[in-house]
């Protein structure tokens, strides 16, 4: 069954600043009312790498990783699942899920996960 | 506020020191500033220490508290500085300011690393512990991978080139050769890495676009200074006095993502106005400079941000050997982090220690920058969201 991505960024009420992570002030005007948003639509791919040392944690030979911006601005990073970075390019737009990153003492940690759409 | 002065230096050689503990490193480099500056015998009033990592690596807290028992220093007040990799200048500015205020006279600052202990995987996450614990760490993010994606979009957006990288490790790797303190000795070059067959083995992609040589070594090391109000240095020292002109501090977002423009290294702009402003110098008045390649791409970035070249420009600059020791603005002729290695705890003070060593006119012809009065040094933190910068002066 597909998951809700979990991702949830705050929208200042003065200024509109979406964050994501969170933020005690906004960044802009440093009020600290926000309200709760949600990621809309197909994100777009910002930037992106594979690397091949990786940290604790990952039994996979490299992986690749980047930054996206949904439809009403949050932006966050994600693994990218893709066999070479033949298949994506900058400006492009992923198809985004919420699936395994990791495994932690035995459990699964979810995260973002994109695909070339 | 007082003027202070760098009155002693001390280091030892950058690498793999198996036979040595974080402690031992810190002890040799501090011994070492402290007979330079001749006070090998007496006491200081206050100790700062630069370390990112000891309680990850060595399992090992309070190590400010440590060195001084160590170094027979106390009652000497002691205090440990971290702010990641630019822990080192973070600690100088501390103790900057401790005698600037005219509190202490004599401060030792000393900054150390042992990070070859612990198997590579182990050392890449500790360092990865820098990025946010939430919406990055996660997803298996590096150092090297926050660099891989700055690079690509300032390929992107300014036209950077492989060629241009390629420029700065050859030139850091050629000028490590010739400082004793390097971790890594080795001549390399565009035929070895990039032209031949044998490239893509010499030189695979680490964090794509950038290869394993636009990477700095994982090293063990420790450099020290010591500082004294400038109007007793040479009641103190036989040294030429280098004096701290200026300095600056200036922090940025903690993710990448969410900087409104992530090539725009903002926290380096900053703090290098503010030392600058400070010194009553400009980016045109420095001799020679200390930049904090990590990352071939960051000497280039950097050395734009601060004033030295144009958005764009730095890396042409690079490809056209105007960073070399003989160019318009010497970068990195100590061999920079590429070289000389990135204890992360050790290298903001490392950089400080060159510049005095080129202000001194202490160094090998081959590797010094001649009549040299004016230095300037840039630590990055994080991924650019904490830097520190030094310009240091030679006294006259």
């Amino acid at each position: 069954m597909k998951r809700e991505i979990e991702i949830t960024a705050f929208r200042c009420k003065a200024c509109g600043r979406v964050h994501y992570p969170y933020h005690d002030r906004c960044l802009t005007c440093h009020k600290r009312d926000f309200e709760s948003v949600k990621p809309e639509g197909d994100p777009q791919l910002l930037t992106y790498t594979q690397i091949f040392n990786l940290p604790w944690g990952f039994d996979v030979r490299f992986l690749v990783i980047g930054v996206v911006e949904f439809a009403n601005g949050i932006k966050a990073m994600g693994q990218i699942h893709v066999d070479s970075l033949e298949e994506i390019k900058l400006g492009m737009q992923l198809k985004a899920g919420w699936e395994p990153i990791r495994v932690v003492s035995g459990e699964e940690v979810f995260g973002l996960v994109l695909r070339p759409a | 506020m007082r003027d202070v002065a760098i009155i002693g230096v001390g280091m030892i050689p950058f690498g793999r020191r198996d036979e040595d503990s974080l402690l031992d490193m810190l002890a040799y480099a501090s011994l070492n500033a402290l007979d330079d500056a001749g006070i090998g015998k007496k006491g200081v009033d206050a100790v700062y220490v630069a370390n990112m990592g000891a309680g990850i690596l060595q399992h090992q807290t309070s190590v400010a508290s440590a060195l001084v028992d160590r170094l027979g220093l106390m009652p000497a007040a002691a205090d440990a500085v971290e702010n990641g990799p630019a822990s080192g200048a973070s600690a100088i500015k501390n103790g900057l300011l401790a005698v600037a205020s005219g509190y202490y006279d004599t401060v030792l600052v000393a900054g150390g690393e042992k990070m070859r202990e612990v198997v590579g995987w182990k050392a890449t996450d500790f360092v990865a512990t820098m990025t946010h614990p939430e919406v990055e760490y996660p997803y298996g993010i590096t150092l090297p991978g926050m660099a891989g994606m700055f690079t690509r979009l300032y390929m992107a957006k300014y036209g950077l080139t492989h060629e241009q990288l390629m420029a700065v490790a050859i030139k850091n790797q050629k000028m490590g050769t010739l400082n004793p303190f390097a971790h890594v000795d080795m001549v390399i070059t565009k035929e070895g890495i990039h032209d031949s067959p044998d490239a893509v083995v010499n030189n695979p992609v680490a964090a794509d676009p950038l290869h394993f040589y636009d990477m700095c070594p994982v090293s063990d090391g420790a450099a020290a200074v010591i500082l004294c109000p400038a109007e007793k240095a040479k009641e103190i020292t036989k040294n030429v006095p280098v004096i701290i002109a200026g300095f600056g501090q200036a922090t940025d977002t903690h993710t990448l993502q969410e900087r409104e423009d992530p090539t725009d290294l903002k926290a380096v702009t900053l703090a290098a106005e503010q030392a600058f402003k400070m010194a009553k110098l400009t980016p045109k008045d420095v001799d020679v400079a200390e930049l904090h390649d990590a990352f071939t791409v960051l000497e280039i970035a950097e050395s734009e941000h601060a004033g030295f070249f144009k958005k764009g420009e730095g890396g042409k600059a690079a490809e056209k050997g105007e960073t070399g020791l003989n160019g318009k603005i010497p970068i990195n002729v100590s061999g920079g982090l590429k070289s000389r290695g990135h204890p992360v705890g050790a290298t903001g003070i490392a950089q400080v220690v060159e510049i005095v060593f080129q202000l001194r006119h202490a160094l090998d012809k081959k590797r010094q920058v001649k009549n040299a009065k004016v230095g300037f040094t840039l630590n990055f933190g994080g991924f650019g969201n904490n830097v520190v910068a030094f310009v240091l002066r030679r006294s006259e």
